[in-house]
């Protein structure tokens, strides 16, 4: 035992304050437990200070950048648009600071205690937090695991030098030259659309015959067409194999149907996915259960296999995203206060920052239609709604998704403009078990964006007063 | 350097079997010999099981819940030399048999079967298909707090929705013929489940595998109703004089750190009356047709825990005073519901006591502890008016309740036996001649 080594006893530990960890803290907190929360680096997890975030706030300057200089205004010249990259992450740097000095001030609001360190489960009921220049033992009642995820790191294309993850490609000092983005998933999609509109010349690689492949093909050609406008590359079926940096710039070889080819760039972006963190945490030894890629086994309460423990988030199976991380986290801290509660939704809404944005919830048209047989579907397009024509912003529809038997409203897609705000009242709508009817019957704002889903409904339902009906 | 595979030992007479509670170590430990490796549970209690050897942990190979049966191999260590003369190493561990994991099945599988599961894209992975059940997720919520399956609540909002009046009135138990007119969602399910359903109006229930203790319990209780022909008479006792005692002593207890209660004084009378009638402290050799008096005198006390009811016993209740039975009757209690209680500590009494009285009521039949022959069952002390010399006065009255054995002793036997237990209470005084 190091000198001046001591066990304190806690009645709740979370590991980890992304935005499962101090959710599930606050929420503990309201039920009258004592809390600590054990983080490593800074409060808000790879949510606030590597990930939703500060992508959000480069997204939006992007946006205005782009604007700005290609497609001003009808009516409204800007001659001299300039770029300082350095006030803008300067900018979005205080965004940040901003949100995780929210967190600081909730969890003190709340009396929930903060230790910085790394922890290291040494019993099922304690837990080694190692600062660096002390360590301590906490003796615990209950944890909840909360420590999410990180980049995974492909090993022919290690991180470092001119390789990044998206941590880095968030806090670079100017913008590259040129970027080659390895996975065409959402964040390798927002990330390389955001240095295209900044001026980088991107050329994104992706593994399967499509970009963001886990979304309709209907929604990820109107990101391509847009990803096509701002000169970005796009390779379908290609198998990175391997980097040579250069003195400026780093190649990249890779095939495509076996041929192999070669693209140069000042640095190789590498978005493959995402792994959880639970492999340092000493959890196999005090019996915690680790099913297939590291997730943990846990019950519909997220209760691991060892009962006083919990996991949520990235490191639990199904979509790793932050407002499931935060559902979980409540339900978890419930759980620990004695309240039935348990992982039950209908839907879990997904949206991507992308240009246009995207926002899913609930079932693709495919899935209903294998799960229900027959299916209404409704789409609206955004040309033909006032509100986004006024915007300029005439890309993209809403798309709803219903049991044909019983109108049930089962899955919706929005593409288009504030899609990620638009798909809130769908999933709403579809955990009311709402049915076409009921949307097409509830009178939405004129003139909004909003109408579109109203809209929608009445197209599936036959009967649509703003497009011709086929 | 060998290999010693530690064999779950006999834990105690006639105990062939063990549930692993709990592993104290994990693979990679170092012991000492005598360290602690698991904790066991058996019959009625929670043993330790101390390495017999100094070593190295290796594999764990029964996993915690196992049960395991004498001779299983629990855990394999790395020890140096050679190994110990008791154990013989094997070349691989057979198979071991996994034990069922403790947690209960999910209920979800009563739920319709869910359609060829299709590949849902990763982000928008559905927990549930939709057409389960059509709930909003408050009415969801409050279903799980009221404890119902909503799967099993037949909506009657639009498209079959399930309301919160419908889990009201499923509560209240207005569903049962419901169930015939559920929607198709609920309707295919098969109805062939007949033996785990319980009919087709699907009341609301659920299965709860009994532990070790619980199956002791029932099995105990089923042989001694089944074999003893139990009768049980009862009677009251006028113990004024008793509670002022113990008013009188219980700041001496304090003193001493002993709580006092009443049933020192019960053992003690108890104590008193089988030896004036032995046929009370005695067991039936069924086989040869004997009466097996005994000659000494274990009291079991009937201690109800959060695991279940467990009969500790005070030896030699005859040899020992007062004092020290109450200082023992505390202990073995505390160490009964803390789960510390070794086997031998709940075996061999001869006759023992069950006092519901803290909890209250009166009279009751109280279980012969077989194969014992009598249980006195005590109730709960009431100051009530009674007549006395022709007057009305208030008296501190007990509630006995004896059963016993009808093979051995008859009714007549039984009440002289209860009068003696009453004098004593009665008088406490006379519990001196009796210390």
């Amino acid at each position: 035992m190091v000198v001046g080594e001591f066990t304190e006893e806690v009645d709740v530990v979370v590991i980890g304050a992304g935005p499962g960890g101090y959710v599930a803290a606050i929420r503990a907190a309201q039920l009258g437990k004592q809390v600590t929360v054990v983080e490593k680096a800074e409060l808000g997890g790879v949510c606030l200070n590597r990930g939703c975030i500060p992508s959000k706030a480069l997204i939006t300057a992007a946006h205005h950048y782009e604007a700005a200089k290609t497609q001003p205004f009808p009516g409204i010249s800007t001659p001299n648009v300039e770029l300082d990259f350095a006030k803008v992450q300067a900018w979005k740097q205080s965004v940040v600071d901003k949100m995780t000095g929210g967190v600081k001030t909730l969890l003190k609001g709340n009396k929930v205690n903060v230790i910085q360190g790394e922890a290291f489960f040494s019993k099922p009921n304690e837990v080694r937090v190692m600062s660096e220049h002390e360590g301590k033992t906490l003796r615990f009642n209950h944890a909840i695991i909360a420590t999410g995820s990180r980049p995974i790191e492909l090993k022919s294309i290690p991180f470092g030098g001119r390789v990044l993850s998206s941590t880095e490609a968030l806090t670079l000092d100017h913008v590259p030259e040129s970027l080659i983005v390895i996975g065409g998933g959402y964040i390798g999609i927002e990330l390389g659309q955001t240095y295209a509109k900044f001026g980088s010349k991107v050329t994104i690689v992706e593994g399967t015959p499509s970009i963001l492949p886990t979304f309709d093909e209907q929604l990820s050609r109107l990101v391509i067409r847009n990803l096509k406008k701002y000169g970005v590359e796009i390779y379908t079926n290609a198998m990175a194999q391997g980097v040579e940096e250069t003195g400026n710039g780093i190649t990249l070889t890779f095939t495509v149907d076996g041929k192999e080819q070669k693209v140069t760039a000042e640095y190789v972006l590498v978005t493959v996915g995402r792994r959880p963190n639970t492999d340092d945490l000493g959890l196999e030894q005090i019996g915690v259960k680790i099913g297939e890629k590291g997730l943990i086994e846990v019950d519909k309460q997220g209760r691991t296999s060892v009962p006083n423990i919990f996991a949520i988030g990235d490191i639990v199976p199904g979509a790793a995203l932050a407002h499931k991380a935060s559902y979980e986290g409540k339900v978890a801290a419930e759980a620990i206060a004695g309240h039935p509660s348990a992982v039950d939704y209908r839907c879990i809404p997904a949206v991507v920052f992308s240009d246009p944005e995207i926002g899913t919830v609930g079932l693709s048209e495919s899935d209903a239609k294998a799960q229900y047989g027959e299916i209404a579907v409704g789409r609206f397009p955004y040309a033909a709604n006032g509100r986004a024509t006024a915007l300029g912003a005439t890309d993209g529809f809403v798309k709803l998704i219903a049991d044909k038997q019983s109108g049930v409203l089962v899955g919706a897609q929005v593409i288009g403009a504030e899609a990620s705000n638009l798909i809130a009242e769908l999933g709403l709508a579809i955990e009311m078990g709402a049915t076409l009817e009921d949307i097409s019957l509830t009178i939405h704002a004129h003139p909004t964006l909003g109408e579109m889903v109203m809209e929608a409904a009445d197209v599936a339902l036959g009967s649509p007063i703003h497009i011709v009906s086929r | 350097m060998a290999v010693f595979e530690f064999r779950l030992p006999e834990l105690g007479e006639g105990l062939h079997e063990g549930r692993i509670a709990r592993w104290l170590v994990k693979p990679g430990d170092v012991v000492q010999e005598d360290d602690a490796l698991a904790e066991v549970e058996n019959d009625k209690a929670m043993v330790e099981l101390p390495s017999p050897v100094s070593g190295k942990v290796l594999e764990i190979k029964a996993p915690e819940g196992t049960t395991a049966v004498v001779g299983d191999v629990l855990i394999t260590l790395e020890v140096e030399g050679e190994v110990p003369a008791s154990a013989q190493p094997q070349a691989e561990a057979p198979a071991q048999a996994q034990a069922p994991t403790p947690k209960a099945p999910e209920p979800a599988a009563t739920a319709a079967p869910a359609a060829a599961a299709p590949t849902a894209p990763a982000p928008t992975a559905p927990a549930e298909p939709a057409r389960e059940v059509l709930a909003t997720p408050g009415v969801r919520k409050y279903a799980r707090e009221k404890g119902v399956d909503i799967h099993l609540v037949t909506g009657t909002g639009p498209n079959g929705k399930v309301t919160k009046a419908d889990i009201d009135a499923y509560l209240q138990g207005a569903q049962s013929t419901a169930a015939q007119a559920a929607p198709a969602a609920t309707a295919d399910k098969p109805a062939a489940t007949a033996p785990v359903a319980a009919g087709t109006d699907a009341e609301p229930e659920e299965r709860v595998p009994l532990p070790n203790i619980r199956k002791i319990i029932a099995a105990a209780m089923a042989k001694s109703k089944y074999t003893a022909p139990h009768v049980t008479i009862m009677d009251e006792a006028n113990v004024t004089e008793l509670v002022q005692l113990r008013q009188e002593i219980k700041p001496l207890a304090a003193e001493r750190g002993i709580k006092i209660t009443y049933l020192p004084f019960i053992v003690k009378a108890l104590v008193a009356a089988v030896k004036q009638y032995p046929t009370l402290n005695a067991s039936l050799d069924d086989d040869r047709q004997e009466l097996v008096l005994k000659h000494y005198y274990h009291i079991g006390i009937a201690t109800d825990t959060d695991r279940g009811l467990i009969v500790p016993v005070v030896r030699n209740a005859d040899k020992k005073n007062m004092w020290t039975i109450a200082q023992e009757i505390d202990d073995l209690a505390t160490r009964a519901r803390n789960n510390k209680l070794g086997p031998a500590e709940m075996k061999g009494s001869t006759i023992s006591i069950t006092n519901i009285g803290a909890v209250g009521g009166m009279f009751f039949t109280p279980i012969i502890n077989y194969p014992e022959v009598a249980i006195l069952g005590v109730g709960r002390i009431t100051e009530r008016p009674i007549m006395q010399n022709g007057q009305v006065v208030g008296a501190q009255m007990m509630a006995l309740s004896l059963s016993f054995d009808h093979r051995i002793v008859d009714g007549a036997l039984a009440q002289r036996f209860l009068n003696e237990i009453k004098k004593l209470l009665e008088n406490p005084r006379l519990l001196l001649m009796e210390v």
